[in-house]
Parts: structure tokens; sequence; C-alpha cells
């Protein structure tokens, strides 16, 4: 992970002098949405139309599928701007919730598991373009960090399920331990990295607060 | 409680974001989750998504342009929502600005009389336009504050491939079933009929319309045109009927939304 390597001093310095978690309200495009200002909808699209699209498509290997599946992201998200809160998650982490809760929910409706399909069909520098959305979200730093101490078999096990969307039981076989096992070990690094997150949450609170 | 059940839970829950569970495993979720009330629904959905982010940014390969044709699909779609809704905000103002005003209050009464009596005539046309069904099947779906949606469960093994699902709000006392896999039906011999349960108001069943399916392999949306007032609607049933449909069904359930009802609620 070396593209997200954190400078220390200038992690603290970017916590101190206002992260996305300190952003203010009137910046954020959701609270365009919400307030229904021109073109708002729009910006939403160009700034996080390919990431929720490279999300559906780990979900959905079937293009009409994800297609119809994005555009209900869309509209979720939509209905729900009211209720973004800055003080409560950045912008992004609250757009990929909902991306990622209403992908799960599709494809409990169409009852069938996913199978991941090669996707190096559309590279393109405006990659940069997510990167640097997300380069401004502290709180998936803190993740990135977390996850960077964390053992090898723990960090692809968590790739696995949370980003690649294998079911546990696919990735028990994929990695040839017992279901139990991959169960436990979910189950205990997520549990870990909401303590650190949390824990890391409170200090950037402090740190504000000076 | 034993520290088994806590444990049990907590794997559902991370189960709930990270994977799509079963109806049986999201029952005892919930059911857990009503013994330990200091956890919640979707616990883990912020901390899946954020460790999302982390693996997505560390991986080239994922950053994918969407498509720019799904772009302008949604673009699109909005504005016309959009648009819909200032329409109806605007018409809502319009008629409390007219109803402000008591001489107009009367004339507007009568004006909506003559209305009602031509619509009714106009009413056995009212899927004569399909074409912007899904649009506002949508539109439904991001105005009502009391929407209900259910997917359909097959009841027959001839209808094990039929899957969809059926929005309905009381309020706008409007819904749409959407459908795939169900099998074609001859308009001359049989018409698949929809039922609506609103066991608080009606004993039986209310008849929510009929309807021809042509094809199997797509998706198609059937507005729900119920032939009573519904109160609070609690399971939409559909049933395969002679032409034109029937008052009371004798039939067998084909599908059911949701799963299971209370069999008092239903007489079919």
């Amino acid at each position: 992970m070396a593209s997200l390597a954190i400078n220390q001093s200038n992690y603290l310095s970017k916590s101190m002098t206002g992260s996305i978690k300190t952003q203010k309200i009137e910046d954020s495009i959701l609270f365009s949405l919400a307030k229904e200002e021109v073109g708002a909808f729009e910006k939403l699209v160009d700034q996080y139309g390919n990431l929720i699209w490279s999300i559906a498509r780990r979900y959905l290997s079937n293009q009409t599928e994800a297609e119809d599946a994005v555009q209900e992201v869309f509209i979720a998200i939509w209905k729900s701007a009211g209720r973004f809160d800055p003080n409560k998650a950045s912008e992004i982490t609250f757009v990929s919730m909902i991306a990622r809760r209403r992908l799960i929910d599709h494809v409990r409706k169409i009852y069938r598991h996913k199978k991941l399909e090669p996707i190096d069909n559309c590279f393109d520098d405006d990659a940069l373009q997510t990167k640097s959305i997300l380069d401004q979200s502290t709180d998936v730093k803190i993740i990135s960090e977390a996850i960077n101490q964390f053992a090898e078999e723990d960090k692809e096990l968590l790739s696995l399920s949370i980003y690649q969307g294998y079911s546990h039981s696919e990735i028990s076989k994929l990695m040839n331990i017992p279901l139990g096992t991959v169960k436990t070990k979910l189950r205990r690094n997520l549990i870990k990295l909401r303590e650190i997150f949390n824990q890391d949450q409170h200090s950037i609170v402090s740190i504000n607060n000076v | 409680m034993c520290s088994s059940d806590k444990e049990l839970l907590l794997d559902l829950l991370v189960m709930q974001s990270t994977e799509a569970i079963s109806d049986k495993e999201n029952s005892e979720l919930q059911r857990l989750i009503k013994e330990y009330p200091e956890y919640k629904n979707y616990e883990f959905d912020e901390i899946a998504s954020l460790a999302h982010m982390s693996y997505h940014l560390d991986d080239n390969r994922s950053h994918v342009l969407m498509p720019s044709e799904l772009k302008s699909k949604i673009l699109n779609s909005h504005k016309r929502i959009d648009s819909l809704s200032l329409y109806r905000l605007k018409i809502n103002a319009f008629m409390r600005s007219l109803f402000d005003q008591p001489t107009y209050a009367w004339a507007i009464t009568a004006l909506l009389v003559m209305g009602i009596s031509f619509s009714m005539i106009e009413f056995k046309n009212y899927n004569s336009d399909f074409r912007y069904l899904p649009l506002e099947r949508v539109l439904l779906q991001s105005t009502s504050n009391d929407l209900v949606e259910y997917p359909w469960y097959s009841k027959k093994s001839d209808f094990a491939m039929t899957k969809g699902d059926i929005v309905w709000s009381n309020k706008s006392q409007k819904g749409f079933i959407k459908i795939s896999g169900m099998p074609v039906n001859d308009p001359s011999k049989n018409q698949y009929q929809i039922w609506i349960i609103d066991p608080l108001k009606y004993k039986q069943p209310v008849d929510g319309g009929v309807f021809n399916v042509n094809v199997t392999d797509q998706d198609i949306i059937i507005p729900i045109n119920p032939k009573l007032p519904i109160l609070n609607a609690k399971g939409f049933a559909i049933t395969l009927e002679q032409p034109g449909g029937v008052v009371v069904s004798s039939q067998e359930l084909i599908l059911t939304a949701p799963e299971i009802r209370p069999s008092s609620t239903f007489t079919l």
C-alpha cells in the first residue's frame, strides 16, 4: 500500500487544520443536493460515478444488472442526502455505505452469487480523480493504516470478503480454512478495525479541540 | 442468553455487512437483535465501507470508468423525476392557494366532481401507455414515505424461475409489480390476476387487476389497479384466472409477497 503511506506529521496537521471530518457542511455535494441546488445531482454523478460503478462491478458481473443497480444507488443517495452529517462520517463514507448496502440488497434480491469478471478493459488516467477524492478522506486513511498492521492472511481475508465480495463459504474454499475460522477472523478483524477507528476519531477530536 | 448466541449475532451482523444473507439468516439476526438491544442492524456497514474504500484505493485495477451512456441515462432520469416532482409541488401549492379563497373552493369542487366522472370513463384505459411505467415506479419509490417493498416468492414449481418485487404506497393508492421469468400466458384462455390483502378493511382479497405476460427473459412492470380503496395492504398475491379475472378466486396461489402471511387474512 505504498500509495497510502501517510506521513505522520502531514496527517496530524491535516487533522488539525480540518479534514473531511471537520469539513464545513456547506462545502459538501450532499448538502447542495439536499437543498435542491441546481447542478448538485450532476456534481454528485461526476464526483462519485466512477467509484460507485466500480463497486457495482465487484458485486454484479452482469452489465445490465450493474447499470440498474447503479441507478438505484444514485436515487437512494439523492433521497438520503438530507440525512448526511459530516460530524458522523465523511461524504465518501456516506456515499459508499449507501452504495454497498444497496448493492448487497440487490444481490439478495436476485438470489445469485457474484462471479468476479476481469475489469481491466477500461483503465484510464481519470482513476487519479477517484484517488484524489479518497486522499482527502482522513477516515479512510486511518483504516488503511490499521489494515497495514494486520497479518497477511487477515489482510487477504478482509480483501476477499469486503472488497472482492466473496461469500464466507467461498473464502473458506479459496483459502482452504474452516468456515468457522473465516467467520471468527472476519468478526475479530472488523471489531478491531472499528476500535482503532473510534480511538483515532477521539484523538482527532481532541487535537481539534486544543 | 449465552455467549454463543452473542457470537452468532456478531457473525450474522458481519455477514449482513459483507454478503447477501438468506431470509432464514435474516430472521435469526432480527431475533437476536431483539435479545441484545445494544447491537443494531447494519452495525458493521460503516467500517466495512471504510475498509472497502481502503482496498479500492490500493487497487489500480479497480478504477473503472462509468459508461458514458449510463451517466447520461442517470442524469436524464433524474431530470425527468425532478421536473415531475417540481410539477407536483407547484400544482399542490397552486391548489392550496385556490382553496384559501372559499369562493373558488365550491367551483373547484364542482369541477373535480365532473373530472372524476370523466376519469371513471377513462379508467379502463389506465394501463394504455407502458413507456412511462419504469419512470412512474421510480417516482413512487422516491417520493413515498410509506412505501412497502417485497420480493415475490413462488408457490408453484412451474414458477420457480420467476423473480421480481412489488412496491406499494397506501397513501398514493398506487403500486407496481416488477417481474421476470414468468411463463407466457394465452390471453384467450387465461390471465394473471393481482390480489391485495387488506385484512383490516376487507375479508376477501381485493382485485388488483389482470395482466398478460408476453416475454419471460426480461423485467416487465405492471401497475397495480385496485378495484376498491386500500387502507393498509399487508400482502399481495398472483393467481392465474379466466380472461378478465374473477371477483373471488378459487385458484392456487402462484406468487406471494411477502412469503408468509397469517392464513386467517387470506382465504383464497
